[in-house]
């Protein structure tokens, strides 16, 4: 491993048309990487290719062209998987499930021993605040409470390397300050976070370097400390809205 | 915990939430009044016919619990987008098939033998002094039924990996269907005498299931008979090799497949 926890190399992608089979670029020769314990955030308007980005780092989905590695190895190989953390965008999960059941399920994936587990599971509900909760079936949760819960199936395995798709989504503002304070933690434990917002705000707190993603190329990238003190900029908005051309 | 009893323990649940052992009641409903209705109508048959029709039921409601279930099983996953979380964990494509038919497997056999339980009680209620020794025969004629619906299942998984339910359904119907026929597509070759179609009607015999033997074995149990251990022997690896081979296949289409 070079340093870079996180290395993407030419990644293309393109999306082919069902009927004609038509081939439109998502992703375009996007290149980056990220240092191990560094916070980075990728951001980009919608349809810029960010969702597709996390999931070709998380093994989702294959680069047409191009290479993606996670700690030194391929892209979604399994070891690379027993160390990484994900949350999708907008997480659906099986309603016919208890909150509890489910964190269950996903630390018997891992394989976790039981006593590990239940252990693993209570201090977790307690870190996202579903403690509560966490006895009712998932089909009567509100889109936060799937949201926290996401969270904390994303960090069951106390990965190295956590992948966070729109983490503040459907977040009220004390849910989007909870999760910015398990960032922070994580972030004070070293691990590697790489996640996509579009609360910038959010992203300004946190992140230690930004990307912005246009129509699949990485149009700009840099420290948010030089974004903000020495880049010339009020703020991210105005760096992030400079690069795409709003 | 291994991930393909983790998500075996997830399809079961799933799966008797879903109220598919209500089944169950349906068979009681209808095996009792069918059962008895026509159990009186013949004469010093009865249980015979209550035998007849219960197992006949079973494989029925079995196999559309199979066929339906089956038929939803990866593809609820991919539609509902919990396939995102699955594989982003450290499972493979083979665990993830394992996991999801051996689910639907337990919970396919928790009906059966449900269902299999009440056909005893019912024949023992009508008839108090039916001989015990009919009881093995009827188990083995239910384990059978248990064996067709194990293939029918792993036929419902291989198509919910790569097509959308109800065209699934058409295809496990057919292959199953197609099954039961298969003897004839081996008499037709032999009757041919063009040497071309009685190669194509045969090499067709040979690549599609058979599973008339099954119901042939079946009858001779019901007959008060057992039938030869070789030919059980033989149908049993015949079964299983083909559920091998459709996971298998099952498992390589899912590996190949991306999760946009």
């Amino acid at each position: 491993m070079t340093g870079n926890v996180i290395e993407a190399r030419g990644l293309s992608k393109d999306r082919v048309s069902s009927f004609l089979l038509r081939r439109s670029p998502i992703l375009d020769g996007l290149s980056l990487s990220v240092k191990q314990g560094e916070t980075y955030g990728l951001l980009g308007p919608n349809g810029a290719g960010k969702t597709t980005t996390v999931k070709i780092l998380v093994g989702l989905m294959r680069p047409d062209r191009g290479e993606a590695l996670v700690l030194g190895e391929k892209a979604g190989a399994q070891s690379a998987l027993r160390k990484i953390g994900f949350l999708p965008e907008n997480p659906y999960f099986y309603s016919h499930l208890t909150g509890l059941e489910f964190l269950e399920f996903i630390g018997q994936l891992f394989g976790l021993k039981k006593t590990e587990l239940r252990d693993r599971v209570k201090q977790l509900l307690e870190l996202v605040s579903m403690t509560v909760d966490a006895d009712k079936p998932m089909r009567k949760y509100s889109k936060g409470m799937l949201q926290r819960l996401g969270i904390a199936q994303s960090l069951i395995n106390d990965p190295e390397v956590v992948f966070w798709d729109e983490p503040m989504s459907g977040l009220d503002p004390i849910g989007r300050r909870d999760v910015r304070k398990i960032l922070l933690d994580l972030k004070a434990r070293g691990k590697t976070i790489f996640f996509n917002s579009h609360l910038l705000p959010d992203v300004s707190d946190v992140c230690d370097r930004v990307g912005v993603l246009a129509k699949g190329k990485l149009v700009a990238e840099d420290e948010i400390k030089n974004i903000v003190h020495s880049g010339g900029h009020k703020d991210l908005e105005e760096y992030f809205l400079e690069k795409v051309g709003g | 915990m291994s991930p393909v009893f983790a998500i075996a323990l997830n399809t079961f649940r799933e799966t008797v939430r879903d109220r598919v052992l209500y089944a169950f009641f349906v068979f009681a409903c209808s095996i009792t009044v069918l059962g008895i209705l026509l159990g009186s109508l013949s004469v010093g048959q009865d249980i015979r016919i209550i035998e007849d029709i219960g197992l006949a039921v079973i494989a029925i409601i079995g196999g559309i619990i199979s066929v339906f279930a089956g038929t939803n099983l990866v593809y609820k996953e991919l539609e509902r987008r919990t396939i995102y979380v699955i594989f982003t964990k450290p499972v493979s494509s083979w665990q993830f098939i394992c996991g999801k038919y051996l689910g639907l497997v337990g919970c396919i056999f928790v009906v059966v033998l449900a269902m299999g339980l009440f056909l005893l009680g019912l024949i023992w209620m009508v008839e108090p002094s039916h001989h015990v020794a009919q009881v093995p025969l009827l188990g083995a004629s239910l384990g059978l039924v248990f064996l067709e619906l194990l293939f029918v299942l792993a036929l419902a998984t291989f198509f919910s990996t790569f097509s959308n339910p109800i065209m699934s359904v058409v295809f496990t119907i057919s292959l199953w269907f197609i099954g039961h026929l298969g003897g004839s597509l081996l008499d037709l070759s032999k009757m041919s005498t063009n040497a071309a179609v009685q190669q194509l009607l045969s090499s067709l015999y040979w690549c599609l299931p058979d599973l008339a033997q099954l119901t042939r074995i079946r009858s001779v149990l019901m007959y008060g008979r057992e039938p030869s251990q070789e030919i059980i022997i033989y149908m049993l690896a015949y079964v299983f090799a083909y559920i091998f081979f459709l996971l298998g296949l099952a498992s390589t289409v899912n590996e190949r497949r991306e999760f946009p």
